[in-house]
């Protein structure tokens, strides 16, 4: 019998399992933002002076890993990718949750992940942070009644690159490989000519 | 081709790896789409050989020997889903059906009001790549007919009533009643019928109907999301 993913999907676990799984992947993804030195504010905010984009480098390989997996599984049938959660498209209102969180991210020097593996490191500026993003959810909440039409503004179904452009999904997969690969030739070119150690 | 090789970095034989998956990946076609492709010869054979679906006595013995190795999957509506279902059955509407995690290496069963739905359903699935698919033969009409309410004799000969005395104890476990020939005879083909049991089967001799549903929820909905 051939192994089939999504695991939860085709009922090889439950929900109880399903969280001690969240767990470990989590663990997981903490131990590895620290090992890359993530949970660092000065490391993560120097790609922002362009001398070191580790985070760029780091965060795309795991995009093209993760996507080169995905579609080989599914291509040889392990996985079945219409049963993958995909979230909803509000087009306009996540852009402007992007730049918020971008903002945020420039401002505080870390991103949700991880300002809660610097928390976990001792790290005093990344436990404020979470603290700040605990505010700014509970902020969220009480305004949400003013917000709601915009948030929920937008289609509301989940939009794909290969759905809404009728590329072939193969031909997406190698730009994004290509895109990845010309990017950190051009992230190792910035690196040269900024290595300044402003940051330091 | 070797010297070439070692004088790249680990990093530079790692995207030199990742365009090649990227490239072969051109040609990937990762979801199965909603196209399908069917073996004709094979789908004619199932159905001139009959091996394609499950007569109603036969699901019957199944479902009171309490057999786990199949699904029963219901493709009629939520709300007729409610009102009555063959117990153990999930419901599956058939908007749904190729999106509700059925397992391609499961042994399912069919069924709908009559035959039609569970047919389209059948061939749809068949042509996904599911393995053990069947229907209901005759779907809920049949069952219902050759189950719940079983056509007893009037005057049974010698053979026959050991036949109904069976007929009578599965109809019972279903919270049903047989029927008399005379009284189907009476009755006519127009009438609408006995009304189906709505309370779970229990190997008792079951109450008579009640109008409230005491059919079991439905399949969980996962949560989904991040």
């Amino acid at each position: 019998m051939a192994m089939m993913a999504p695991f939860f999907k085709y009922g090889m676990f439950g929900d109880e399992t399903s969280l001690v799984v969240a767990f470990l992947i989590g663990i997981g993804f903490g131990f590895f933002l620290e090992r890359a030195g993530f949970g660092s504010a000065r490391k993560l905010v120097s790609q922002f002076y362009l001398n070191d984009l580790a985070v760029f480098k780091v965060m795309f390989t795991a995009i093209v890993t993760a996507m080169l997996g995905v579609t080989y599984l599914g291509w040889i049938g392990w996985l079945d990718l219409s049963l993958v959660y995909l979230v909803p498209t509000y087009l306009l209102p996540q852009v402007v949750g992007g730049l918020i969180l971008g903002a945020g991210f420039v401002v505080g020097g870390y991103c949700p992940g991880t300002s809660v593996a610097a928390t976990a490191t001792g790290r005093v500026d990344g436990f404020l942070f979470v603290l700040g993003i605990f505010a700014g959810m509970f902020a969220f909440a009480e305004v949400y009644p003013l917000v709601k039409g915009f948030y929920l503004s937008g289609a509301g179904v989940a939009m794909t690159i290969p759905g809404a452009f009728g590329v072939p999904y193969g031909v997406v997969v190698f730009a994004v490989v290509l895109m990845a690969v010309g990017g950190f030739y051009g992230a190792g070119l910035l690196e040269k000519k900024f290595a300044t150690g402003a940051t330091e | 081709m070797r010297n070439w090789m070692s004088t790249l970095t680990l990093n530079q034989k790692l995207a030199a790896g990742g365009v090649l998956l990227g490239a072969v990946a051109l040609f990937a076609t990762p979801y199965p789409g909603s196209r399908v492709t069917l073996d004709a010869k094979e789908l004619a054979l199932a159905v001139g050989t009959e091996s394609d679906h499950v007569e109603a006595p036969e699901l019957a013995a199944w479902v009171i020997e309490s057999r786990a190795d199949y699904r029963l999957v219901d493709l009629r509506s939520e709300a007729e889903f409610a009102q009555y279902h063959i117990p153990g059955a999930v419901n599956v509407p058939m908007g749904n059906l190729t999106d509700a995690g059925l397992g391609r290496q499961e042994k399912l069963i069919l069924y709908s009001d009559g035959g039609i739905h569970s047919a389209q359903a059948w061939m749809l699935l068949k042509a996904q790549g599911y393995k053990g698919v069947y229907m209901l033969k005759g779907g809920l009409e049949e069952w219902k007919d050759r189950v719940v309410f079983p056509v007893l004799a009037d005057n049974p000969t010698l053979d026959q009533r050991s036949r109904d005395e069976r007929l009578r104890s599965i109809s019972m476990f279903f919270g049903g009643q047989p029927r008399s020939e005379s009284a189907v005879a009476a009755g006519g083909a127009g009438g609408p019928g006995p009304a189906m049991p709505s309370g779970p089967a229990t190997a008792k001799v079951a109450a008579p109907p009640s109008p409230a549903g005491g059919a079991k929820p439905g399949p969980v909905k996962k949560k989904e999301g991040c």
